[in-house]
């Protein structure tokens, strides 16, 4: 009874293992998935566009994000136009290298779905209301020891600060100061610097945020592509010296790369998941057919000696294997919400390209450093889909084990067990 | 008394041997008969084909009018969940369940809640002895113990016939004489018919009727 109660005790192991991988590992790739979605929240957005030009001779001044180019009414209204886009936002990232310091600043329309984003993590004060006024990063207002209502000098503009945002670390463009999109056009139309590297009209911007159904994502995606695409060769180089196409157009799916590498583990997990199924399901099988026919078949044979019928012992079989998936499903079912529940509190980093909201990579050790890091919870929960589907695939291992079973009591004669045995 | 069975011309062969060759016989209901013979002589071949639990190749084996050999396995298992007791030589219990469970098995597969299947058990515990040793299991138990668990099992179908395959066969004297008590005491007092299969002189000698096999014959009734 210790030996069989051994081998049960191993049989709803394996189910759990099976149960918890199934739902865990799928889960995690989901929210692996997941993560790289979330840069894009903040933004309100789904797609990134942005073009790619020339880099200035001298990091002087007023000068657009490296290598971002401008990006015009014409091609605004060229993404605007495409089938599945159902709003845009637009923005102007600016280098500013000021005689005492350097910062990011980006010129924000209040209004739109990027500009709500930005109003919505204002910590303290309020939002601007007028051309002058701004709002700071809490991280750089720290370092210079800024606040509501001080001033900040940009270019030798001066503007006042009406609120401060913690953006640094939860924006996938994170910057310093966000001002009014009309004076940070301002500031770049009348930089001598930014003009001498790229032809600048008063109305341009250099960055699009496109809000699109995420159903459509990728067929948008192919669409602003191929219409951005035509007629334009190669935008340039990044500081790193990477050659870069005319047009970046950043998706949650190109930012799957940029997670840190535990997660590109989820993937590899779950393809091994898919071999450990199987393996499962197999192991299982062999170790109740091996114990039913070996140690078993001597029961089988005093069963039918004092009146069972095959299906009389059918029954008993499937009893006990379905006590066995019930039982190693349900605490499977349990582990995996606990385990569900612990990844649910460890953080994720995705690394955001350089080319979207970089720093100026000779500011910093290592140019490798310069792209933005993003830190998120693992927004992992515990899915039904998978509970249920793990749960069909155990009860098509129970009836598989009971169906081979069944096959193999069939061929059993009772004296030719009893007599040999 | 009237024929319980009939048994006309069976035969039956395995590979390289014919285990019963052209025997006909009938057992009385309510008779004690003992199926004699040497070993390899067809005494549990001949025990088994009136169980069912093997087909004859040839002739026909009436069991209370009906024809057994024409069953299925299915209709075989129902015939000896119906009517019939078996007692083996080596007792043949199942080792992960216990006295209780072990008597009350052939019930099993009868729509039964489990208590009322228990009782029963106990019941026939009772009738061989045992009420003392329901939570045991097998291997906790004497060899007599065991085949008295054995008896209680083929009894709790309340049987017409109980078929013991040399019963006494594992047992030490003292102990093979008090279970052939119990079954002799089981034919007398509750009429039931025993056909048993044994090579013990004594034990033969004590029956109704002998029936002497040799080489799957019948030498003399």
């Amino acid at each position: 009874m210790r030996k069989r109660r051994s081998k049960y005790a191993l049989n709803v192991s394996v189910i759990i293992l099976l149960v918890i991988l199934l739902i865990t590992l799928n889960s995690l790739s989901l929210a692996y998935k997941d993560v790289a979605g979330l840069p894009f929240k903040s933004i309100n957005s789904t797609i990134i566009v942005q073009r790619n030009g020339n880099v200035p001779e001298n990091m002087t001044g007023v000068v657009l994000s490296c290598s971002s180019a401008p990006i015009g009414a014409d091609y605004l209204s060229k993404v605007k136009g495409v089938d599945g886009v159902k709003d845009i936002s637009d923005g102007l990232l600016l280098w500013v290298f000021d005689h005492d310091n350097f910062k990011r600043v980006f010129g924000v329309n209040w209004n739109d779905g990027f500009g709500r984003g930005i109003v919505s993590e204002i910590s303290v004060g309020s939002a601007p209301q007028t051309s002058s006024e701004v709002l700071v990063d809490k991280a750089y207002a720290d370092h210079y020891d800024l606040g509501v209502n001080r001033q900040v000098s940009v270019s030798g503009v001066d503007f006042r600060i009406s609120g401060i945002i913690e953006s640094s670390g939860k924006n996938v463009i994170p910057s310093d100061v966000y001002v009014p999109l009309t004076s940070a056009q301002t500031l770049a139309y009348n930089s001598r610097n930014l003009q001498a590297t790229e032809r600048f009209s008063e109305t341009d911007v250099n960055v699009v945020f496109v809000d699109v159904d995420q159903v459509n994502l990728k067929q948008v995606s192919q669409k602003l592509n191929n219409i951005l695409s035509v007629g334009q060769s190669t935008g340039g180089n990044t500081p790193t010296g990477q050659v870069i196409g005319s047009y970046s157009i950043y998706t949650p799916t190109s930012f799957e790369n940029q997670i840190s590498s535990v997660f590109k583990l989820s993937d590899q997990l779950t393809l091994i998941l898919s071999l450990i199924v199987p393996i499962g399901a197999i192991l299982i099988i062999a170790n109740s057919s091996s114990h039913t026919l070996l140690e078993r078949r001597r029961e089988f044979g005093i069963m039918k000696a004092v009146g069972f019928r095959n299906r009389d012992i059918q029954q008993v079989v499937f009893s006990e294997t379905l006590l066995q998936v019930l039982i190693g499903y349900v605490a499977g079912l349990i582990l995996s919400f606990i385990v569900i529940a612990l990844l649910a509190r460890t953080t994720v980093s995705v690394n955001v390209p350089w080319e979207v909201g970089g720093y100026p990579h000779f500011l910093l050790p290592n140019p490798n450093l310069a792209g933005t890091v993003l830190t998120y919870l693992l927004p992992i929960s515990f899915q039904v889909t998978y509970a249920l589907l793990s749960g069909a695939i155990v009860v098509a291992i129970g009836l598989l084990t009971t169906m081979i079973l069944a096959r193999r009591i069939n061929g059993l004669k009772a004296m030719e067990v009893l007599r040999y045995e | 008394m009237s024929d319980l069975i009939t048994v006309k011309n069976v035969s039956k062969t395995f590979v390289k041997a014919r285990a019963v060759s052209n025997v006909s016989l009938t057992v009385k209901d309510g008779e004690l008969l003992a199926i004699q013979g040497a070993s390899g002589s067809g005494k549990t071949t001949l025990l088994n084909l009136l169980t069912g639990l093997e087909q004859a190749d040839e002739g026909e084996i009436l069991f209370d009018g009906e024809n057994i050999t024409s069953m299925n396995e299915d209709q075989l298992a129902l015939f000896r969940r119906g009517h019939v007791g078996i007692v083996f030589q080596f007792f043949n219990l199942i080792p992960t369940l216990n006295v209780v469970e072990n008597i009350a098995l052939p019930l099993f597969p009868v729509r039964m809640a489990r208590d009322d299947m228990l009782n029963r058990g106990k019941v026939s515990a009772e009738k061989v002895g045992l009420s003392h040793r329901l939570d045991h299991y097998p291997n906790e138990l004497s060899g007599g113990e065991q085949q008295r668990v054995a008896i209680a099992r083929a009894l709790i179908v309340d049987p017409k016939v109980i078929f013991a395959d040399e019963p006494t066969g594992n047992l030490d004297e003292k102990t093979g004489g008090m279970i052939f008590e119990l079954l002799k005491n089981l034919n007398k007092n509750r009429d039931l018919t025993i056909v048993m299969a044994t090579h013990d002189q004594s034990i033969a000698a004590a029956s109704h009727r002998i029936i002497k096999l040799r080489d799957g014959m019948i030498n003399n009734e």
